[in-house]
This record gives C-alpha cells, sequence and structure tokens, in this order.
C-alpha cells in the first residue's frame, strides 16, 4: 500500500461545452475523444504526477461540470484550489461573459488562487479565421487587470495544452517555495492545508 | 478460501446447475407453492432486505387504499388452502383458462395490429435511429415527431416547457399550450393521473405539482405502466434538483424556466425512457443481480463491507444495471426506484469513466428534500464494474475516495478480484440450463428481496424488436396481474408465436415463456421444475447474506 500525495488542487471552470473536459482528457492522457458530446456530471476528480525542474508535483485536477444546477455548490470543488483554469470557448463569445463570472467568484472567495484564462478549440480557427469571437488583445488587457496568466489551446491538436499545465505546476512550485523561504517551513514537512490522496500501485 | 473460490467455475458443473451442492442451502424448501410465505420464497434475503418494500404501482394507488391489496378468486387463503400438490396447481389453472379466453384474444389483436404498424413504422424507426445518435434537432413541423411510439412531454404548470422526448422544446411549446388546456381539467386535484384515449393512441397525464408530465403513446402498455413510468421521469428530475429546490423555485417564480436549470440532463432522461423499454427491472420494482458463485459475492460484499467510512450510507457495486453487491448502514433501506435511477445515471453517461466522478444526488424515495454525494467510479479502465459510493457530506471526497481504493487493495489481496472479473464475463446465464426444452425465457423476482433472475433473452428473440416484443408482453401480463379493479394471479396465455405464463402470489412474482409448441399441462410441470430449480441455484441468482455498515 502506498499512498500519493496531491500537493496542489487545480480546478477548471467554465461553461459547458467549452472543452474542459477535452482539456483535461489531452493533458493526462495525451488524447482527444470524439463522439457525441458527453457532459460531465457534478465533478471529475484526476491525480497527474509532472516534474518541475527535477522535482515532483503532484496536481490533483478537478473537472466541473459548468452547468447552472450547481452552481450554489461549486464552491466544494474550488476551495482551497491553488490554480483555477478558467476556459471559454475561442468561437463563443457567450462563454467568456461566464469566464468572467468565475473570475469574479474567485475573486471573491479564493483569494490565494492564481488565475489561468484559457481560450479553447484554437484548431477551429485554424480552419476559418472568421469564426473567432473573442479578441486575443482585449483577453490579454483583462487578464492583466485581474493579474492572470492567457493561453490558447486546442485539445484536438494538443497545441498549447502542455504548456498550461506545466506553467501552473512551475507556478505552484515557485510559490510554494517563496512560502517556505518566508515562513522558513520545510518544503518535505506536511502542508496541513493540502490534501492527501492515495491512489494503489502494484 | 481463494482456492475455494476458485474451483467454482460455471462450466465445470454438471446438469445445468451453477453450484456444487454442498453450496445448497437444505433448510430451504425445495419446491415452493403459492402458500409461501413472503421471506422463505427462493431469493429471499436471510438476514432481511436491502431495499424499501415497494409494491406495484405504489404511487399511483391512492394513501386510503394503499393497504388493501385486492384479492382474486382465485388466491388461497391459510394455511388449510395451501396449493402444494401439482393438480390444484393445475386446477386453478384450468378454471382460469375460460376466462382468459378473452384476454388471448385482445392480446392476439393487440399483437397483430402491432405487426400491422411495423410496416408502417420502419422509416420513422430509421428516422429515430438518426435522431439518437446525431445531435440535429428535428423539424417539429415534419409530421415525423406524430408517429413515434412514445412522446413524452414534462411541463410547469404554467405550462412552461421542461422536457420532450423528440424535437425541440421551443418549437413544440404551442403544441404544450394546445395539452394545457387539456391539463387545465385536472386542476382541482394537486396529484392527479389521467388518461384520454384517441386515434389510437393513450395520452397520460401526471401532474405531480409543480410539474405536469404527459405521455403520448402508440404502445400496449397500459395507463398505469405509462404513469408509473411519467413518475420515474419525474423522480429523474427531482433527484438532480431535489423535491425542495423544486418547489421553491416555482413558489418564487411561477413562470420559471426550468431548462437552465436542467441543462445537460436531457440525455439521462432520454436515456432513462430507452432504458425503460428494454430493461425489465423497471416493470419488476427491483434490482437485478449478476449471476455469480456465491462465495465469490460473499468475499466481495465482505470487502465491501469493510471499507467503510463514517459518512457512508450506501456501497452499490454494479456492472451494466446488474447488482453485483449492495452494502447499506443498518437501519437504512434503498428504494428499487432510487437504484434505478443510479443505474440509468451511470448508463447513460461514459464521463464516468474518467478519473472518480463526485456528484450532488438526490435519492427522491429515501428523501427528497436534500443531496446526498456520489463518488462514481470504474474498477479498471475496461471493465463495466462500477463502484457507487453514497456519502452524506459533500467535503469528503478524499475519504470516500480512500473507500475506493481499500476496497480494492482488500480484493486483491483476498485473492477474489480475479474471480470477480470472470464472473464478468457470463453476466446471463441461458434458460437452457435449467433443462426444459419448451423453456424460452423467464423472470423470477423474489418479493421480499427486491431481486429478480432472468436468464438473457435468446433465440427466437434476436433483433431488438423481438426483444422489445418479448418485454412487452411481460408488461401486458404484468399490467393484467396488477390490474387494481381486477387483478389476476395466474395467468395462461397461449398465442401464435408463444405461451406465457404469470404467477403471483404474495411471495414472489413468475412470468415464463414458451415454445407454442407447448401444452398447459406440460407448462405446470415445467414451472414447478423451474422453480426447483431456482431454489437450487437461488444463492448465485440472488444475493442472500447482505452486508450492512
Ligand atoms: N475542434 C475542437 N473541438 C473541441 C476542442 N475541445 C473540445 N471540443 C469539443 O467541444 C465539445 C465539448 O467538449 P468538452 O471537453 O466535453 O466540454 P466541457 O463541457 O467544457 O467539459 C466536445 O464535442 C468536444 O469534442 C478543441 O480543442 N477543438
Ligand atoms: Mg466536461
Amino acid at each position: 500500500m502506498s499512498g500519493q500525495r496531491v500537493d496542489a488542487k487545480v480546478v477548471m471552470l467554465g461553461k459547458e461545452y467549452v472543452g474542459k473536459t477535452s482539456l483535461v482528457e489531452r493533458y493526462v492522457h495525451n488524447r482527444f475523444l470524439v463522439g457525441p458530446y458527453q457532459n460531465t456530471i457534478g465533478a471529475a476528480f484526476v491525480a497527474k504526477v509532472m516534474s518541475v525542474g527535477g522535482q515532483t508535483v503532484t496536481l490533483g485536477i478537478w473537472d466541473t461540470a459548468g452547468s447552472e444546477r450547481y452552481e450554489a455548490m461549486s464552491r466544494i470543488y474550488y476551495r482551497g484550489a491553488k490554480a483555477a483554469i478558467v476556459c471559454y470557448d475561442l468561437t463563443d463569445s457567450s462563454s467568456f461573459q461566464r469566464a468572467k463570472f468565475w473570475v469574479n467568484e474567485l475573486q471573491n472567495f479564493e483569494e490565494n488562487c492564481r488565475i489561468y484564462l484559457c481560450g479553447t478549440k484554437s484548431d477551429l480557427l485554424d480552419e476559418d479565421r472568421r469564426k473567432r469571437e473573442i479578441d486575443f488583445h482585449d483577453v490579454q488587457d483583462y487578464a492583466d487587470e485581474i493579474k492572470a496568466e492567457l493561453f490558447e489551446t486546442s485539445s484536438k491538436t494538443g497545441q498549447n495544452v502542455d504548456e498550461l499545465f506545466q506553467r501552473v505546476a512551475e507556478d505552484y512550485v515557485s510559490t510554494a517555495f517563496e512560502m517556505s523561504e518566508e515562513k522558513g517551513l520545510d518544503l518535505n514537512q506536511k502542508n496541513p492545508n493540502t490534501y492527501f490522496y492515495s491512489c494503489c500501485h502494484h | 478460501m481463494a482456492a475455494d473460490v476458485y474451483k467454482q467455475k460455471n462450466e465445470d458443473v454438471p446438469n445445468g446447475s451453477l453450484v456444487p451442492p454442498d453450496r445448497q442451502h437444505a433448510e430451504r424448501s425445495e419446491s415452493p407453492t403459492p402458500g409461501l410465505a413472503q421471506g422463505t420464497e427462493p431469493g429471499a434475503g436471510q438476514e432481511g432486505a436491502m431495499f424499501v418494500h415497494a409494491k406495484s404501482y405504489e404511487d399511483l394507488t391512492g394513501a386510503d387504499n394503499q393497504d388493501v391489496i385486492p384479492r382474486s378468486p382465485y388466491q388461497t387463503e391459510g394455511a388449510q388452502d395451501e396449493l402444494t400438490k401439482m393438480e390444484e396447481i393445475s386446477k386453478d389453472f384450468s378454471e382460469l383458462s375460460t376466462q382468459l379466453t378473452g384476454i388471448a384474444l385482445d392480446l392476439e389483436e393487440e399483437i397483430r395490429q402491432n405487426e400491422e404498424d411495423k410496416l408502417d413504422l420502419s422509416p420513422q424507426a430509421s428516422r429515430r435511429d438518426s435522431v439518437l445518435s446525431g445531435e440535429e434537432e428535428e423539424d417539429v413541423t415534419m409530421e415525423t415527431w406524430r408517429m413515434h411510439q412514445k412522446h413524452v412531454f414534462v411541463l410547469s404548470e404554467a405550462g412552461k416547457p421542461v422536457y420532450s422526448r423528440y424535437g425541440s422544446e421551443e418549437a413544440l411549446s404551442s403544441t404544450m399550450g394546445v395539452m394545457m388546456a387539456l391539463v387545465s381539467f385536472l386542476e382541482a386535484e394537486k396529484n392527479a393521473i389521467r388518461s384520454i384515449h384517441a386515434d389510437g393512441y393513450k395520452v397520460v397525464f401526471v401532474r405531480r405539482s409543480p410539474l405536469v408530465l404527459v405521455a403520448v403513446a402508440k404502445t400496449r402498455q397500459s395507463e398505469q405502466e405509462i404513469a408509473q413510468e411519467l413518475l420515474y421521469i419525474y423522480y429523474q428530475i427531482v433527484s438532480l434538483l431535489t423535491w425542495t429546490q423544486l418547489n421553491r423555485i416555482f413558489q418564487q417564480k411561477q413562470n420559471y424556466d426550468l431548462r437552465r436549470l436542467l441543462a445537460g440532463s436531457e440525455r439521462i432522461t432520454n436515456n432513462l425512457i430507452d432504458l425503460m423499454a428494454r430493461d425489465p427491472s423497471f416493470l419488476m420494482g427491483a434490482a437485478r443481480c449478476l449471476p455469480m458463485p456465491a462465495g465469490i459475492r460473499d468475499a466481495v460484499s465482505s470487502c465491501l463491507q469493510q471499507a467503510k467510512a463514517k459518512s457512508l450510507v450506501f456501497a452499490i457495486l454494479l456492472s451494466k444495471n446488474q447488482l453485483v453487491s449492495l452494502v447499506r448502514k443498518k437501519d437504512q433501506f434503498l428504494h428499487p426506484i432510487d437504484l434505478h435511477l443510479l443505474f440509468n445515471l451511470i448508463s447513460s453517461s461514459s464521463s464516468f469513466r474518467e478519473g472518480e466522478a463526485w456528484t450532488p444526488i438526490c435519492l427522491p424515495k429515501f428523501n427528497s428534500s436534500g443531496f446526498f454525494h456520489a463518488h462514481i467510479s470504474y474498477l479498471e479502465q475496461n471493465t463495466d464494474l462500477c463502484l457507487v459510493l453514497i456519502s452524506t457530506d459533500r467535503e469528503d471526497f478524499f475519504t470516500v475516495s480512500d473507500c475506493k481504493r481499500k476496497f480494492q487493495e482488500r480484493l486483491k489481496k483476498r485473492g477474489v478480484y480475479h474471480a470477480l472479473l470472470e464472473a464478468l464475463h457470463t453476466p446471463f446465464y441461458s434458460a437452457s440450463q435449467v433443462g426444459i426444452p419448451e423453456l424460452r425465457h423467464f423472470i423470477y423476482k423474489s418479493k421480499s428481496s427486491g431481486l429478480f433472475t432472468s436468464p438473457e433473452i435468446d433465440v427466437p428473440y434476436i433483433t431488438e424488436e423481438e426483444k422489445e416484443r418479448l418485454l412487452g408482453l411481460y408488461q401486458y401480463l404484468h399490467s393484467r396481474a396488477h390490474n387494481s379493479s381486477r387483478p389476476l394471479h395466474n395467468i395462461y396465455y397461449t398465442g401464435p408465436n408463444e405461451n406465457l405464463l404469470a404467477w403471483v402470489t404474495s411471495a414472489f412474482e413468475l412470468y415464463v415463456c414458451f415454445s407454442p409448441l407447448g401444452t398447459k399441462a406440460t407448462a405446470l410441470t415445467a414451472v414447478n421444475k423451474l422453480m426447483k430449480w431456482i431454489r437450487k441455484e437461488e444463492d448465485q441468482l440472488f444475493i442472500l447474506s447482505p452486508q450492512t455498515y
């Protein structure tokens, strides 16, 4: 029996259908599933071990449904998150309004959560540039304003997906390092705020 | 222990028996009779039931007549009348036959009618497939939607569309307006059920404030059955929102558009309607068990029981809508309807195959006012074994997730994991294993355990249509057997394609399908033999020793 520790909680937020599940799927399993849309029910958790500068970091990723139905309960999914990947569909302007809603939520309830704005389905723009409904520079201005990072990704081609999660992990490690310097904490010491997630290895 | 478990492979056992003789319960009556008391019938759990006792159509009957179970003159009363001998049972059936000619004719006619219908239905049948596979919305102005076998609409009491099985709700809202006019006559009663017959259609209304559910059906199903399906859809909606929230919403805003909150759930409701047409679990109001050697099931159950946590209320291990094991908190019982809703939820989405899901869920028959949190995950990527852990604490994900891990570790340590996977390879047994040549198929339900068993639907019911037709026949017999004004406890029906028998007692329900070559006499002998076989195999076919926390 061996346990695995989740270092950083990462939450995927955004309107239904923007491509959150596909993003996780591409990142964790390096694949893109085609076929009829399967909306996420509630939320799905998956742990992913990665390495940042020789150090291993386990991301505990919460892929939320994004439906209004459980909005009142969505806090359980983002509470204590170190990073939030707030997704919008580059070809659907309404999804950006929804992204702003999540940014507000995070600013109000999770001050310490880093925000990563993620414009999805960039491959659709490669096919036809007129499909873009969200201007890159407008979002960049918004991102600067809320101190967020901005990525445009495609889960279909894999473009920018690893970069996004790598950045999330790097930021986590450097913040954790800063914090440990400030407070003089040992990085290897158990942080009471992190969850412990176990998984079997045989 | 482990070695013992591995020996029990189905194929090794002669005479169509699924179990070595030393596993059988000698103390249980070998030949069950109609007078068999509830709790001693084949399949009855040894330490009590896992489920709430559910009666057929219990929600459809008014509170006042719920306790009165109507008895037919053919049901025997008291120990002295117990029909223990086959002659008496056979007399019982022959008395019935006169009365049943009417039914048989009427059934045959309906079948014939249905077959005629099938011809003009075929273009639309393929149309339906395209609707299910594609995402395109149907053009409602086409006549096509009216040609579907069964339409289901859900609307709010203010007449706002909530759900429609085919086509977009928006375009149908004018149709719904017409329906509202029809519904207005229901206004006096809050939880009314009404039906009208027109043009070969049955239109059934079920009102469960603040929702109204309507089915327009061309099927042979009885009103009761259609109403029961509508209630399932109602419960499905409640399971997503809770009854409390549903009511609060409409109290605050009468013409609220509920589709906003239900977004993404259409797939679940569509799946439920399709499942109800295919899976006898809904008709039987019971859960189907995955057959497996009792030793393995017991070992799995105890592993599951040991992986407990304070907040866990139910742990359910299933495979493709069949129950493998269920552990519950002491004194807490699951209702079959709630279990069916869980089965439906899981089978409606492949999203549970990724990672571990953690979702709020209301089990309306258990408690319609609050949410549980369900941890849903498959044991392995490529198996159909799915574990559902129902917790009262939404903050408890990691504890519950740990229970799953402990369960899996324990399974492997005790050496039962492979045996469990093995059992999944044979999720169905064949009716031929019973050793009755004319027996084609059967459904047997133990009332006290709320579990049923049924072999694979086999030749000659190969196509989906044929399978649904057989289920339709069972539905018909079931509705005759449970008819509220005149229930029948024994039915023997002879038809051109098959002979059917239904036998309902206070302890069990049995529906059997025979080849049309058999006679009533052979059917009666066969039923006796079948009941003995079920008794002999009961510890494989049922969960006889359920565990609790
Ligand atoms: N072309 C393209 N389609 C995508 C991409 N990501 C997601 N999709 C599609 O968008 C739909 C919704 O994706 P999903 O990840 O389930 O969205 P979620 O509801 O946010 O989890 C699916 O049909 C996906 O196939 C992408 O990068 N490119
Ligand atoms: Mg999703």
